[in-house]
């Protein structure tokens, strides 16, 4: 690739008119609002009306309530957990996608895009629907015979979990099937004939190739998870509220702009860091030829 | 063990996670359908009887049509602009090298990342800190904005990849032959990128056609499709957004389909 690329600098209209647009749009609509947002939380609110006084009021009441912190815990350790399922459940079928399925390989990522585009809340819906007390998982349990008495995994984490695994699987399932897609068939075939058996040949080879799909999808995955709303709103109940939830409250019920500000960025560093201290983890590991 | 044996227990592993995944993908959806035939009023099991009557009560709901209107509006204009700017970055990302190429591609894929929550309340205080200067309000214009922002990176990076396998020596023989700039990019460029472009369209029309927490928070009054749902789910449900979901599937599946053509056709080219 690096042979077929041309070198161009910020003075050539070539490469001016197509990267300015982009530029100039994430620099006015997601720096700027990204720069305001620092700058709102050194702001107060008077009866709802914001009033910028610069001060440190919103932060030092960020740092001395454990209730956001406990929340943001929470959002973490869910988004975790998320990441992990996702990843364990998009290996196989990236993989299978990749090197087993040629004859319904079209129809099935199909029916994959097709569910990941369609609109993610009338399938939160759609689940709601399914997990009520009296949806269709206890009817379907009961017309087998197993009566569950109405218990239901709706409103509870479990149900926002299945919600959010549900919405954010398609991700790691295309950025680990790309992965191995790319993957040189040669390597493995060179690794079959050293007389490695099939799953060796995945563990060894397979598997560390595709090591940069699963990064990216996990990575996508966890930053999503974090400031997921629609999942703990629909199918948690709202009984555990998580951050994103906290926020719109800030803003939307509380009017407090400032504060809900600082939340979000603390949402956002919070995130970030926990992604570079894990990629730093997994370099470490790496280095030392352990993963 | 031998290797027939590992082999078919792999296989029936790989084979039974894809199909159960498929299943799991496929329960709400299926499940909205099912609901959408109730006769009654309620969204349990078993159903009270077959009927279309939520299909005519859909379209004899106002609500409902208003949003069908707006979210069309808003994903047509959204599209245009995104698969725009996302084309022409994509090429810029992957053709030309430039100082500040990897802080180019690190932003103008920014918020493919950034929770959609998160990217609509900044906006929404951006657009009312400028609204209270410049004298506007939340509407379909600062809804359509927000999802020109966080559409343009997938287009972006599905446009890259058919970059990526593009031949630039053909760009270089029709300049030879004398065709000028614009030419190259009209007769050479442009058609064989179409397919990747196309196919990034129909993604960015679903996402925008779909996307609820932009809307939520920038379009104001205005309801499109899922914020009409959302809301309707607030208040008590009935068979009538089950309605509103199946025909919502029709014309996404006939989409994707067309895409998934366009991008095979793009691959064998």
């Amino acid at each position: 690739m690096t042979e077929d690329t041309v070198a161009r600098s910020w003075s050539d209209p070539a490469l001016l008119w197509k990267a300015l647009p982009a530029v100039l749009l994430q620099t006015a609509c997601f720096l700027a609002p990204l720069g305001m947002t620092v700058a709102l939380t050194f702001q107060t609110t008077k009866s709802f009306q914001l009033t910028w006084t610069w001060n440190l009021a919103t932060w030092t009441d960020v740092f001395s309530r454990a209730h956001y912190w406990t929340t943001l815990l929470h959002t973490l350790t869910m988004a975790g957990l998320c990441v992990a399922l996702c990843i364990g459940l998009a290996l196989p079928v990236a993989y299978a996608l990749a090197t087993r399925l040629q004859a319904f390989k079209n129809q099935v990522t199909v029916l994959i895009t097709f569910a990941f585009l369609t609109d993610t809340t009338l399938k939160t819906f759609g689940w709601a629907m399914f997990l009520d007390r009296t949806g269709v998982a206890n009817y379907l349990l009961k017309e087998i015979g197993i009566d569950t008495g109405g218990a239901s995994i709706l409103f509870s984490d479990w149900a926002t979990m299945l919600g959010m695994v549900y919405n954010l699987l398609p991700f790691a399932i295309f950025t680990i099937y790309i992965s191995i897609e790319a993957i040189d068939r040669a390597l493995i075939l060179a690794a079959y004939d050293a007389g490695a058996s099939k799953f060796r040949a995945f563990w060894e080879v397979t598997l560390p190739l595709c090591r940069p799909g699963i990064w990216a999808g996990a990575v996508l995955i966890f930053l999503l998870a974090v400031g997921v709303f629609l999942e703990p709103k629909v199918l948690g109940g709202g009984k555990s509220p998580m951050s994103a939830e906290l926020i719109r409250q800030t803003f939307e019920t509380r009017v407090n702009w400032p504060l809900g500000a600082a939340l979000t960025l603390v949402l956002m560093v919070v995130s970030v860091f926990v992604v570079l201290l894990f990629s730093r983890v997994y370099r470490l590991q790496r280095g030392r030829g352990l993963l | 063990m031998n290797p027939r044996a590992q082999s078919a227990i792999a296989g029936i592993a790989l084979y039974g996670t894809t199909a159960a995944v498929l299943i799991f993908f496929y329960v709400p959806i299926f499940t909205l359908i099912a609901f959408s035939f109730q006769e009654g009023r309620y969204l349990t099991l078993p159903l009270d009887g077959l009927s279309l009557k939520w299909y005519g009560a859909l379209l004899d709901n106002a609500g409902a049509r208003q949003a069908l209107g707006n979210s069309t509006v808003i994903a047509a204009i959204a599209t245009l602009f995104a698969t725009a700017i996302g084309t022409v970055s994509a090429i810029a990302a992957v053709r030309y090298r430039f100082r500040g190429r990897a802080g180019f591609m690190g932003l103008a894929a920014a918020p493919l990342a950034f929770p959609q929550l998160l990217l609509g309340i900044m906006l929404l205080l951006w657009f009312s800190v400028l609204g209270r200067w410049l004298d506007f309000n939340m509407g379909l214009t600062t809804a359509i904005i927000g999802h020109v922002v966080c559409i343009t990176p997938f287009v972006m990076v599905i446009v890259a990849v058919q970059v990526f396998t593009f031949d630039p020596t053909l760009e270089d023989a029709a300049r030879d032959s004398g065709a000028s700039n614009w030419q190259v990019y009209r007769y050479v460029t442009l058609p064989l990128l179409w397919p990747g472009i196309f196919s990034a369209a129909i993604f960015a029309f679903l996402l925008s056609w779909g996307n609820f927490y932009l809307t939520y928070s920038l379009a104001g009054s205005a309801r499109t499709l899922p914020t009409f749902v959302f809301a309707g789910i607030a208040v008590g449900s009935s068979p009538l957004y089950p309605a509103i979901a199946t025909v919502i599937f029709i014309p996404g599946l006939v989409l994707v389909i067309l895409a998934d053509r366009l991008r095979r056709r793009a691959a064998a080219a």
